[in-house]
């Protein structure tokens, strides 16, 4: 029981022929998909995955990126610092400092685990990718060169609409209405007092 | 002295056309090509849009070593590509661009036997690079080469036969004179035929068996290098305009155009001429190349019954006409 | 060539020889040149041991013969020469070479045993065609200043008013040839299938 074969349709001898020449004329008239790297840069979505950046102010030496790492190419050294207690009689509290943060970007698989567990946003990805360097040696980035990218790390790409908020946001926002509240109550309540005040005032001068 | 000047005068000027107009081509071919795969082409070279990538290639050509295989039979594998380009040269004089006297290198009485006679010469270059390369991809090559010629070379004749029956000359000016614009319609078949052919006689894709570079590397020109192998190719662009002219001076009323015949000829040649080209980098584009036995085909069991009855229906309008 | 020639004769015929034999003007020393140069080239052509050499020889010769016609102002007769041994009767007898166990370099079997025949063989024709050829002509000439006596059109109008029978009799030769090309190849098909 083969199906039968759909009905042959009417063809022009030649049709394909034409169909050929016409597909690469309309090619030739459409935009062309070349880039032209060296002269015009690529225009790259924030997300893309050129370089990791070090924002070092954040960095608490946790060593959950070093850890994390697939291929153990994040080095970092760091050294304990005792801080005196800041009120008298207080507990000395000890502070880790950061010696050295490296990233061999030759071992590097840009996976970016290292920024997904960063628990408090030391790492981001930056999308410049010209760092070609004719010694391996040179693409262990230390701390400098990842601070410098840090300058090169975009805006992050807005929310979508209606999506949830950010929670650092609501967080702050409940504190600043919070505070507002709070003014506003204190303002409300010094008014009532003066008011209060002024009325006393009118009554003696009545009296 | 008066006429050693002009024949030296036309003969430079026929030379800078053979050197120039290949280049146009192949430069056209570059970008059309380009952009017919979406892609932009040769950007860099002289700056604007990679016009003088052609002089980058030629110059890039000459600074390579001039190497001959061992084995090869070397006078035969060092002449081939004169043989190859020199011929185009040759029918380039003899193509007229023009209705003036001044327009043609050199009217030749045979126009038309002159042309291809000579043309058929070129072809010995690609036989000769093929035997004297002592490899047998380039062997291969040359027997395709070979057996392409052989199957195309009698339909050309036929449909350049047509034309010089419904002339009544075989002179190249001559059949020009007589052009009339309805010739078009009635000659169409055999300009096709004419057409096809020439691309296969150039070994044009989608006729390039002879240089399948999947299968036989490069054909014949597998073993050159340098100056000579940028000779074969200069003698394949130089093919084209002569095949573009040939086709527009037989079929397409040359210098006939729709107005602005007397002083401005020479830019409808030019113009037909460079349409012509286009389609043929177009097709290149178009079309994957044909297997060698759909090649033996086409030729012997479509181009050759279309170019006889071409003659036929020539013969019957002719003797009705007159 | 030699239906050719006489149609030629023909032409040249109405036209009595005005100057002596081999009167030393220009084309006269050319045609003798090429004409040696042709002769060389043809002996090279039986003599060579390369058979690729040879045949290419053999595109010297025909080429020098082309020349000959042109410098007998036969313009056709001489394209289509060209066009006829150049272009298709070499480049098959190439293709035919290139089929071959042709080696390079010289062929250790390219002397015939019956190489004294053919030399007798060849001798008594170039005899017999220049005999031909001397008995027709004599002292001919050509006048060059008049319209060219070998032109397209001239050539045209003799082969087919005046010789229009020989012409079709080798058509029909020619056919005759065809019909048996097809006939040999169809049999051995069959055979080996």
């Amino acid at each position: 029981m083969a199906v039968p074969p759909p009905p042959p349709r009417p063809r022009i001898p030649g049709s394909g022929l034409a169909k050929g020449l016409a597909v690469t004329l309309r090619t030739m008239t459409r935009k062309t998909v070349t880039a032209q790297y060296p002269d015009v840069q690529p225009e790259l979505p924030p997300r893309s995955r050129g370089v990791i950046a070090l924002f070092e102010e954040n960095c608490t030496v946790c060593m959950l990126c070093a850890r994390e790492c697939p291929d153990w190419c994040i080095y970092i050294d760091s050294h304990k610092e005792t801080v005196p207690a800041a009120t008298p009689g207080g507990r000395e509290r000890s502070r880790n400092v950061l010696d050295r943060f490296a990233i061999d970007f030759s071992l590097c698989m840009y996976c970016g685990i290292c920024i997904e567990v960063c628990p408090f946003d030391a790492l981001f990805w930056s999308p410049e990718f010209e760092y070609a360097e004719t010694d391996i040696l040179e693409l262990t980035h230390e701390r400098d060169k990842l601070r410098e990218w840090m300058w090169t790390v975009p805006e992050p790409p807005a929310l979508d609409l209606g999506a949830e908020e950010p929670k650092e946001i609501a967080a702050a926002r409940k504190t600043a209405e919070k505070l507002e509240a709070q003014r506003a109550q204190e303002a409300q309540q010094n008014q009532e007092a003066q008011q209060a005040d002024q009325a006393q005032q009118k009554a003696e001068g009545e009296e | 002295m008066n006429d050693v000047l002009d024949v030296a005068l036309r003969l430079v000027i026929v030379f800078a056309v053979f050197m120039v107009l290949p280049l146009v081509v192949g430069q056209t071919e570059h970008k059309v090509m380009a952009h017919m795969q979406g892609r932009l082409g040769p950007m860099y070279a002289g700056g604007f849009h990679g016009w003088a990538q052609l002089v980058a290639d030629g110059v890039k050509f000459a600074q390579k070593e001039d190497i001959v295989p061992a084995e090869a039979d070397r006078r035969i594998f060092q002449l081939a590509p004169a043989v190859a380009l020199l011929p185009y040269l040759l029918v380039l004089v003899a193509i007229p661009i023009g209705p003036s006297e001044g327009a043609v290198g050199q009217v030749v009485d045979a126009g038309i036997f002159f042309v291809l006679a000579v043309m058929g010469v070129g072809v010995l270059g690609s036989l000769m690079a093929g035997w004297a390369s002592a490899n047998k991809f380039s062997l291969l090559g040359g027997l395709r080469t070979a057996a392409q010629l052989l199957a195309y070379e009698l339909p050309m004749l036929l449909a350049a036969a047509s034309v010089a029956m419904a002339a009544g000359t075989v002179s190249l000016p001559g059949i020009l004179d007589a052009f009339e614009w309805w010739w078009l319609p009635w000659q169409i078949v055999g300009a096709l035929v004419f057409f096809v052919a020439g691309l296969a006689e150039l070994q044009r894709p989608p006729f390039d068996m002879p240089v399948a570079d999947s299968e036989i590397i490069f054909g014949a020109y597998t073993e050159y290098t340098g100056l000579r192998f940028a000779l074969f190719l200069l003698a394949e662009y130089a093919g084209i305009v002569v095949l573009c002219g040939l086709t527009t001076v037989l079929f397409l009323g040359g210098w006939h155009g729709p107005f602005g015949a007397d002083g401005l000829g020479w830019v409808w040649t030019l113009l037909k001429t460079a349409v012509l080209a286009f389609v043929v980098i177009w097709l290149r584009v178009s079309y994957p190349r044909l297997r060698e036995d759909q090649l033996q085909k086409l030729a012997w069991t479509t181009l050759i019954p279309l170019a006889l009855a071409q003659i036929a229906l020539t013969g019957i309008v002719k003797v009705a006409i007159s | 060539m030699t239906l050719a020639a006489t149609a030629a004769h023909a032409a040249l015929a109405a036209h009595p020889a005005p100057s002596g034999f081999l009167s030393p003007t220009g084309v006269e020393i050319a045609f003798l040149l090429v004409g040696i140069a042709t002769l060389g080239a043809a002996l090279v052509t039986v003599t060579t041991k390369q058979l690729v050499h040879a045949a290419l020889w053999l595109v010297v010769a025909l080429g020098g013969l082309a020349v000959e016609y042109l410098l007998l102002t036969a313009e056709f007769i001489a394209w289509v020469q060209v066009l006829i041994y150049v272009g298709s009767v070499v480049v098959l007898l190439l293709f035919g070479l290139m089929l071959t166990r042709a080696p390079i370099g010289r062929s250790p079997d390219a002397d015939s045993g019956n190489r004294w025949a053919a030399l007798g063989v060849a001798v008594a024709a170039a005899g017999a065609l220049v005999w031909v050829v001397v008995d027709a002509f004599r002292t001919t000439w050509i006048d060059l200043d008049g319209p060219a006596q070998g032109s397209t059109e001239a050539t045209g109008s003799f082969l087919f008013r005046h010789w229009v029978l020989p012409f079709e009799a080798l058509s029909v030769l020619l056919l005759a040839a065809l019909v048996g090309a097809i006939v040999l190849s169809r049999k051995r098909g069959k055979e080996q299938s």
